[in-house]
């Protein structure tokens, strides 16, 4: 299996402000958000990026999105650089997080034909995606109604409808059950499931337990912007729960610094 | 190019699906300068006054001038005074009762029927006495001066106005028709400015704010596709708007200066109407780019608008400039200076001295600005910093 997601030697720090450098007693006035951080994610696999709050997981993801630049090291998507070839590398992902919205004045129906027309679709194709999705997450119900008016659940599934649109090889999802009922939150992983199914890499980063021992084939613990430990499940484990797993690994990683 | 025609789509469809939005930057603009500058016409253009005019030796001839030629009613009424009487009668100038005092010189008649040519500098003088801050006293004093003054070319010379000898009684002494022509440019630059900070700010801030812009940024499109499409919708609604500004100036405008819709034609010539709109459109490309550079570093729309305040006095300043430095005679390096050059162009078209060189200097340099200011906006959005500075 090839390497879709490769991450090398990531750096990305930070400007403070004059406050937040007196909080942090931080004397370059810079916070480190992530420090040489590298993994690898393979086609066909779903990989969890584990950690803490403030771990690095969004500086991460948003990296590979190529909505933000590494101050050193580079990440490839399916071969291509984030760096040098944002815009190739855009057009074979799918990125999905709680702070991406959509326009609230607009209907389902309307956003999913203009992100289909940004992906470069003909509008054949994008008719066609759309009655896949559409009734696949049950959108078809409130097609027509205007974004600002759906609940969060709703609007989850719009998101996730419009980040998928052109079936793209790479689907980075940042927190995807994040305020979610447990219903829509299936649905969801229902859906990353199915798409591993398909071959597709998929990378998600949360700090829930449960989700990356049902989902995840492989996982990366992030602590202060390190990768502290990584591997299969059961390598990580060790014979333990994934969250005693966890506090050994962040204990020994916050005292050996 | 296609993905800056879908972006443009989109604000389109944003624009005109939304009704508030097409009253507020469409509709409301034409119709209230409309409104407003009819007012103002009609407030001094009343023609159905009547004017009581005292007159020191009063005579015949100077009755006559007044007489309208198909033998209906004057609007003056002349009543003849004594020279001793007139400072009385400013008295009642200044109190309204009287609207001007004319005081000619003796055997007024007899120096028009003599009809020999009086080296200048001799004639005889008129003297005119009037209120500017009385509507119908200074249109009094507006009616009989070029009454006069047609006269005194037809007579040749035989007498001349003292404009000086007589007197403005007020201590306000801006009042003119050319104070109206200096006004105008300042009410466009006013109607143009909130037409753009109706839709700008909200489109680049606004989007920033809710997070809808980084949905646009995961998309395959560059950033310079986003800024071009943004600024070429939001300059062609704006654009609209000032459709929309212009219609209602140019309905408005023969009632403003009291002529008919026949004769506004004639004062403007088309070339010069194209101008208008040439220069209020270089005005609006201006104003959008530099209130969508404003709102890409805001955090909010709330920001945004807080930016653009002192924008907007900058911009308010220099669009009342023409009032204090007059319109014409400027030399055309002024017309580099931007935002001025638009002030300048405008009261230049609105008193009747248009200059095609000022005209074509400002609507060139305006447009080398904006290619620059899109050139730099494209840059901030290619910066984490200001698009993600939340």
């Amino acid at each position: 299996m090839k390497d879709s997601i490769v991450a090398e030697n990531i750096y990305k720090t930070f400007t403070l402000s004059a406050k937040q450098r007196k909080i942090e007693k931080s004397a370059s006035g810079r916070k480190v958000a992530l420090d040489g951080l590298s993994f690898s994610a393979r086609e066909g696999e779903i990989y969890g990026l584990l950690g803490p709050n403030g771990a690095g997981k969004t500086t991460m993801l948003r990296i590979l999105a190529t909505l933000i630049r590494a101050d050193r090291g580079d990440a490839y998507i399916m071969g291509h650089s984030v760096t040098k070839e944002a815009e190739k590398v855009r057009s074979c992902i799918g990125f999905l997080t709680s702070e991406l919205k959509l326009e609230d004045f607009f209907t389902p129906d309307y956003l999913f034909d203009f992100f289909g027309r940004l992906r470069g679709m003909d509008e054949d194709a994008i008719a066609l995606r759309k009655r896949t999705l559409f009734s696949k997450f049950g959108i078809d119900l409130f097609s027509q109604v205007k974004v600002g008016d759906l609940s969060t659940g709703m609007k989850q599934k719009v998101s996730l409808a419009v980040s998928i649109i052109h079936d793209p090889a790479v689907i980075i999802f940042d927190e995807p059950t994040n305020g979610l009922d447990v219903l829509t939150a299936k649905v969801v992983t229902d859906f990353l499931s199915e798409m591993k199914e398909q071959g597709k890499t998929i990378i998600v980063s949360t700090h829930i337990f449960s989700l990356v021992e049902k989902l995840c084939d492989r996982v990366g613990v992030i602590i202060g912007g390190k990768m502290a430990a990584e591997g299969t499940i059961e390598e990580v484990c060790c014979g333990k729960t994934l969250e005693d797993a966890f506090f050994d690994i962040y204990k020994r990683t916050v005292q050996g610094a | 190019m296609k993905n800056v025609l879908t972006i443009m789509r989109k604000e389109f469809a944003r624009f005109f699906k939304d009704k508030r939005l097409v009253l507020g930057t469409l509709i409301l603009p034409g119709v209230l300068i409309f409104a407003v500058y009819t007012l103002m016409g009609s407030a001094f253009n009343d023609s159905t006054q009547t004017y009581t005019v005292k007159v020191v030796h009063s005579s015949s001839a100077f009755v006559q001038m007044f007489e309208t030629g198909d033998g209906g009613e004057s609007v003056f009424s002349f009543e003849e005074a004594e020279e001793e009487d007139a400072d009385a009668i400013c008295e009642s100038i200044r109190s309204g009762d009287v609207d001007a005092l004319v005081v000619l010189p003796e055997n007024f008649d007899a120096i028009l029927a003599g009809g020999q040519f009086l080296p200048s500098g001799s004639a005889p003088e008129i003297q005119i006495f009037y209120d500017s801050t009385e509507t119908s006293s200074y249109s009094a004093y507006n009616a009989i001066a070029s009454v006069l003054t047609a006269f005194e070319s037809a007579y040749g010379s035989l007498y001349s106005i003292n404009f000086t000898g007589g007197g403005d009684l007020t201590s306000a002494q801006e009042a003119s028709a050319e104070y109206y022509a200096m006004l105008l440019p300042f009410l466009v630059l006013v109607f143009l400015y909130s037409g753009c900070m109706g839709i700008a700010p909200e489109s680049i801030a606004g989007e920033k704010e809710r997070g809808t812009i980084a949905t646009l940024l995961v998309t395959p499109i560059r950033r310079s596709e986003l800024v071009v499409g943004k600024i070429l919708s939001l300059s062609a609604l704006s654009v609209l708007s000032a459709v929309s500004s212009f219609i209602g100036t140019f309905l408005s405008l023969p009632k403003l200066m009291g002529q008919g819709y026949g004769d506004a034609f004639a004062a403007y010539s088309v070339g010069q109407y194209f101008a208008l709109f040439a220069v209020m459109i270089t005005a609006v490309l201006l104003i959008v780019t530099l209130i969508s550079i404003l709102s890409s570093l805001a955090r909010s729309v709330k920001e945004a608008t807080t930016y653009a305040v002192p924008l907007m006095i900058l911009v308010m300043l220099v669009g009342v400039s023409s009032m204090f430095f007059g319109a014409g005679g400027a030399a055309w390096p002024v017309f580099l200076i931007p935002v001025y050059n638009i002030v300048q162009v405008m009261a230049e078209i609105f008193s009747l001295r248009f200059s095609v060189v000022h005209f074509l200097i400002t609507v060139a340099s305006n447009l080398v600005y904006v290619v620059l200011l899109v050139l730099l906006l494209a840059k901030m959005f290619n910066n984490e910093k200001i698009i993600f500075n939340k």
